[in-house]
């Protein structure tokens, strides 16, 4: 007989959890200095300019919260699904819905409207307008039991196609040769949080967001319902929560959440409408939601650091010219170590021949 | 308006239906293998792009179209195999495996592509010598139907017969039977000694294969170029086809058909210059794919553990 | 007749799992042509030695020898291999498949071409032999319980085995069935098979076997004659003291009705109706229990009293209310309790605290919650008590609902429900899978319910546990009630023929 045997946990404690963290980031890092050296780049030169690059000074630290602002509430609108087993996918077309809202609400309104009163309206369309998209996939789930990973991600290729449309046709600025919005109101930039960057109030804002969402989820009676529903929507009927109404609830919110990430880039930041206003951010904050362990709070930490990934990279393509799409090559690989790493603490190995 | 019923055009429509529905086809047949297994694997999209890109490289290297879609193949298969053995032998969340590959691939592509034609513009993409249609000599002749049927890629009938030839080892060879069991209740397979998890991980194995050759009739057969995420989407609607096909691979064929009119028909009607926001003939099959999977409910054939690991000694 | 051949010799089997030592150094054999009884309350350790047997499971420690050569099963493939056939606890049939196509799953065959004729007509020769009519072509989902069960019984024989293991094989038996079995196994015995039979009914043992191995909490405590020993030794051996077989019940006489239920017709999760025009009456302080196999519409009835599934037809009054076709939250909110026959997957929340799991149907009202938020300082108060009260193991409320043993999940889910004071309890399978202790609190807390003027209904599988608490028996076959008696005195002879659905 061997002298050791693989058991299943029966729970894991922080410390594997945490464990598999670092055994991820670390492999990763690997594969990525792997990659990096395939594209011909010297690894260390490459390493410092991304360090550099993140947070070598106070602008490189501006401008890596600012990229971790939208993934951010992407991040902490996919945790919410995904605690109640919703399984969103469509937090890029969420953050479009979103964008689109706050960018109507600025041409409606226009220019001659203070800050303090065109900045709310803005954060709200973008609520409602995220809310409404996400709320379709929650209903057609409720009602019809319609899988809403398929769902979610057609929606994110029908509003692309809707959002390509009005940039090309209606919202098309006449002065420009791309297809974008005219700039809209000044007054609607986020103002800025540290002086000549471009970070602003946004990422403050997600950083409250993150709170209310953990408020939400362990001290409201409908955030214990969306938990329960999550782990066993069965027993949770039985018990009388009403699913469907939790599970529309969940999505709009959702999908709310990542709308904001959409007034965050548009009139927060970029003040146009672009077709590439998402870049890959509602991906990204699947990702940054399994890294933070669909946790609101860890969310925060994940998201810095995929700012930083971001910032980094930009920065070694400058210095050592690795092109800026081993981006999303290090953010995936990242998320299979996770999971493998997850999997392997998940187990332990005992030795054999210990009485108890 | 005359022009559409001119056997011509209806022609090209149907010939372009057929044509369009091949990636997607091969695709849904593999994944169907893969879920009846038990095991969704949802980076089809993925496995599509990697196939279409590697397929491209080498088709572009070496030369041979034929090393290109045989590397292709490879390429999907070798996906396919590390989707299997996370979620057969690590039992890991199939759902994010699924995703994190899609976003592996869909990052790796642009990257190699972006290496391998570094000093190439963007206006001045690299091109292959596609694949040409393989004419049936006699067959092809025939007005209308011959250029519908008999003029196709050889993809395209290799993708046609894949559909009784799945049927075929689904319902008549014993390892068909064992697979759907596996699907349905694997404690009861594993009770009669198969191997769970060899099965599975080679299931999952040919899904990506089948993607990975569907990856390849879009760079090597349809177009001749590789764009970034050219698959847009094709993968998730392949999945989507296996579901609202019931898991039946006669349906999944209908299904598949039914897209490839949709966009063959939305690029006649451009061609012709039919005055539609093209957007919404491109949004239409995504909102299609919705519509068709709220009206199929209730009746699912969906294999009873698919998505769910199996473990021996739960309790 | 037994030949004097050692079979099967096991020895030092020792297997450890993260909670427990599920078996510790298990040694005996086993002849050709002879019935073991594998006896032992729920968590003894009797199905892990079964399932290191049929090599689902590998032995930390320890020897299997057959017929003197040592085997190491590596998966169930070599333990079928050697002719060990394993008939399941629960069953392990692929539903969707027919009884001829299971048996085909695994068989060695040098053809890829499925060809179902030659094994079809060695299970029709097996059907003949063992007098079973069974539909070979039907879905396995299609089959009635008991149907399943010997499609699960001519599985294991199906390759021609020498030694056959059965794992609780008479869970979903009506008696006549049981009868039946047993009559087949001696059959089989006498033909040479060598058989162990794993089961914790005391009648069974002595009705059917030549020896009897008890086992607790791991450990070989007994390996006699059955000829030699009584029921009363067995169940000290299995418990460990001396254990009152039947429990004390004084009836008091019921009260006023309570709960009124009138033609009742429930459809399951396929469309059809499980439940046929039920009716009955429960009276305070009275349990009405109802026997029955399952599958034979407890699930939905069981669904219907809660809220959670509709009657298409009929009524349910609880104190003069009509309350049918309401919310579940509706049901209990009117005094309606629950206990549901899975404790896992029906009961609990597995992955939250055990004092989340505690307030879950009542999350919402005063104190756990004032206006939506949630008190966790009520909520960690109310948990203590409850756990104090029913000594949950472990005493915290912080610890998640998963690391709790079956027992001490059962007590959760009963402390939950009782907390409530609920007028009408409706109780499924409640000492399924539970020990003696367990068992014993669980059913003295019903007891308790039905004095404080409760009106109980209890479905159970367990004609033990219906006869010793119910008030009046009733039974269930095929959705309609079939009999109904008062518990004193009843014959569990004539339970068995309804339940058979056999009808005077």
């Amino acid at each position: 007989m061997k002298p050791w045997s693989v058991e299943r946990r029966q729970e894991v404690g922080p410390l594997p959890q945490i464990l598999a963290i670092l055994l991820a980031l670390c492999g990763a890092f690997a594969v990525s200095a792997a990659l990096i050296a395939v594209a011909g780049a010297s690894v260390s030169r490459a390493a410092a300019a991304a360090w550099l690059g993140a947070f070598g000074d106070a602008r490189a630290i501006a401008e890596t919260l600012l990229q971790a602002t939208p993934i951010l509430f992407t991040g902490l609108g996919v945790t919410l699904a995904f605690r109640a087993r919703l399984f969103n996918i469509g937090a890029e077309g969420q953050l479009i819905a979103g964008a689109m809202g706050a960018v109507w609400v600025c041409m409606l309104v226009g220019g001659g409207v203070p800050p303090a009163v065109l900045i709310p309206l803005v954060l709200l369309a973008a609520l409602v307008c995220g809310g409404l998209w996400g709320a379709i996939p929650g209903v057609l789930k409720a009602r019809y039991d319609a899988n809403e990973i398929i769902v979610t991600v057609m929606l994110n290729f029908v509003i692309f196609f809707l959002l390509a449309y009005l940039l090309s046709g209606p919202w098309r600025d006449p002065a420009s040769f791309y297809n974008q919005t005219p700039r809209l109101p000044a007054a609607a930039r986020f103002p800025e949080l540290i002086a000549e960057t471009r970070l602003h109030w946004g990422f403050v804002l997600a950083l409250i967001a993150a709170f209310l969402v953990h408020v939400f989820l362990w001290r409201t009676a409908l955030g214990y319902e969306l938990r329960a529903v999550g782990i066993n929507a069965l027993a949770a009927r039985y018990k009388g929560i009403r699913v469907a109404r939790v599970t529309i609830v969940t999505m709009a919110a959702s999908g709310a959440i990542s709308g904001l990430a959409g007034a965050a880039e548009v009139p927060g930041l970029h003040q146009r409408l672009v077709l590439d206003v998402s870049a890959g951010f509602g991906f990204t904050g699947i990702i940054v939601a399994m890294l933070g362990r669909l946790h609101p709070l860890g969310v925060i930490p994940a998201a810095i650091l995929f700012g930083a990934s971001v910032t980094g990279t930009s920065a070694m393509q400058v210095a050592v010219g690795v092109p800026v799409a081993i981006n999303q090559a290090i953010q995936a690989i990242i998320l299979i170590f996770l999971l493998v790493s997850d999997a392997l603490v998940r187990y332990r190995i005992r030795r054999i021949g210990a009485r108890g | 308006m005359a022009d559409f019923l001119e056997g011509a055009f209806v022609a090209s429509v149907l010939a372009g239906m057929i044509r369009m529905a091949t990636p997607i086809l091969l695709a849904a047949l593999g994944e169907l293998i893969a879920e009846r297994a038990g095991v969704l694997n949802l980076s089809v999209e993925g496995a599509m792009l990697t196939g279409a890109l590697t397929g491209f490289l080498v088709a572009h290297g070496s030369g041979s179209l034929w090393l290109g879609t045989l590397s292709a193949v490879l390429a999907g298969a070798a996906l396919g195999v590390f989707v299997g053995l996370l979620a057969a032998q690590l039992r890991v969340d199939q759902i994010l495996v699924g995703l994190a590959l899609n976003l592996l691939a869909v990052g790796g592509t642009s990257f190699a592509y972006r290496l391998a034609f570094k000093d190439v513009g963007v206006k001045n993409p690299s091109t292959v010598a596609t694949f040409e249609p393989l004419k049936i000599p006699w067959l092809s002749e025939i007005p209308v139907v011959g250029e519908v049927l008999f003029s196709q890629h050889l993809l395209t009938y290799a993708a046609l017969l894949l559909v009784p030839a799945t049927y075929w080892f689904l319902y008549r060879t014993k390892s068909g039977l064992e697979l759907r069991g596996i699907g349905d209740s694997p404690r009861a397979v594993d009770m009669r000694g198969v191997d769970i998890a060899r099965r599975q991980v080679l299931a999952v194995t040919f899904g990506g294969a089948m993607a990975g050759l569907g990856g390849a009739f879009l760079t090597l057969a349809a177009s001749g170029i590789f764009v970034p995420e050219m698959s847009a989407g094709r993968g998730w609607i392949a999945i989507a086809l296996v579901m609202f096909g019931n898991w039946r691979p006669q349906w999944i064929l209908f299904g598949a058909l039914f897209f490839g009119l949709i966009d063959s028909v939305q690029l006649s009607l451009q061609a012709v210059g039919v005055k539609l926001a093209h957007e919404f003939l491109l949004a239409l099959p995504y909102l299609l794919t919705i519509v068709a999977l709220v009206l199929n409910r209730g009746r699912s054939q969906a294999p009873l553990m698919l998505g769910i690991p199996y473990h021996r000694e739960a309790r | 007749m037994r030949s004097a051949e050692t079979l099967l010799r096991v020895e030092g089997i020792t297997k450890r799992f993260p909670q427990a030592l599920a078996n510790d150094g298990i040694s005996f054999a086993l002849r050709r042509g002879e019935i073991l009884c594998l006896l032992g309350e729920n968590g003894a350790g009797k199905s892990t030695l079964a399932e290191i047997l049929c090599g689902a499971c590998r032995p930390d420690a320890g020897t299997i020898h057959l017929d003197g050569t040592p085997r190491v099963f590596a998966s169930p493939k070599d333990a079928i291999a050697v002719g060990i056939g394993m008939v399941h606890q629960h069953f392990a049939l692929v539903p969707t498949l027919s009884a001829a196509e299971n048996v085909a799953i695994g068989t060695r065959s040098s053809k890829t071409l499925l060809d179902i004729g030659p094994i079809t007509r060695r299970l029709e020769e097996l059907c003949a032999q063992y007098e079973i009519e069974l539909d070979l072509h039907a879905r396995i989902s299609q089959l009635s319980v008991g149907e399943q069960q010997w499609v699960e019984i001519l599985k294991a024989l199906h390759g021609g085995i020498r030694l056959l293991l059965l794992d609780e094989p008479t869970a979903a038996l009506t008696p006549q069935e049981v009868s039946k079995l047993f009559a087949n196994l001696g059959k089989m015995r006498d033909s040479g098979l060598a058989i162990i039979c794993i089961t914790h009914k005391l009648d069974e043992v002595m009705d059917i076997s030549d020896r009897v191995m008890v086992l607790r909490s791991g450990k070989v405590v007994g390996l006699v004659e059955t000829a030699a020993t009584s029921r009363e030794e067995l169940a000290r051996l299995m418990v460990g003291r001396d254990v009152v077989l039947r429990i004390e019940n004084r009836r008091p006489p019921p009260g006023a009705k309570l709960l009124d239920v009138t033609g009742i017709s429930v459809l399951n999760d396929e469309g059809r109706r499980a439940v046929r025009g039920v009716s009955f009456a429960i009276r305070r302080g009275e349990i009405l229990g109802v026997a029955g196999v399952s599958g034979n519409g407890q699930k939905e009835l069981f669904d219907a009293m809660v809220g959670a599934r509709p009657a298409v037809e009929g009524e349910i009054r609880l104190d003069g209310e009509d309350l049918t076709n309401r919310s579940p939250a509706y049901f209990a909110e009117r005094g309606m309790g629950g206990i549901p026959d899975d404790r896992i997957h029906q009961g609990l929340v597995m992955d939250f605290r055990v004092d989340e799991n505690l307030i879950l149907g009542r999350h919402r009202h005063r104190p756990f919650a004032e206006r939506s938020l949630l008190r966790w300082k009520m909520i960690a108060g109310f948990a203590h008590g409850l756990i104090r009260d029913y000594e949950i193991v472990p005493p915290s409320g912080a610890s998640v609902a998963r690391v709790l043993s079956g027992g001490n999940l059962q007590k959760v889910v009963v402390a939950r429900e009782l907390s409530q004071t609920p007028k009408c309890l409706i109780v499924s399978q409640p000492t399924r899978g539970l020990d003696v202790a367990a068992t014993e609190y669980v059913h003295r807390r019903l007891l308790q319910e039905r004095d404080r003027g409760a009106a109980i209904l209890l479905m159970s599988e367990d004609l033990g546990e219906i006869v010793n608490l119910a008030t009046r028996i009733a039974v269930l076959f095929r959705g309609e009630i079939v009999g109904e008696m008062a518990a004193q005195g009843a014959s569990i002879e004539e339970i068995g023929l309804l339940m058979a659905g056999v009808r005077r």
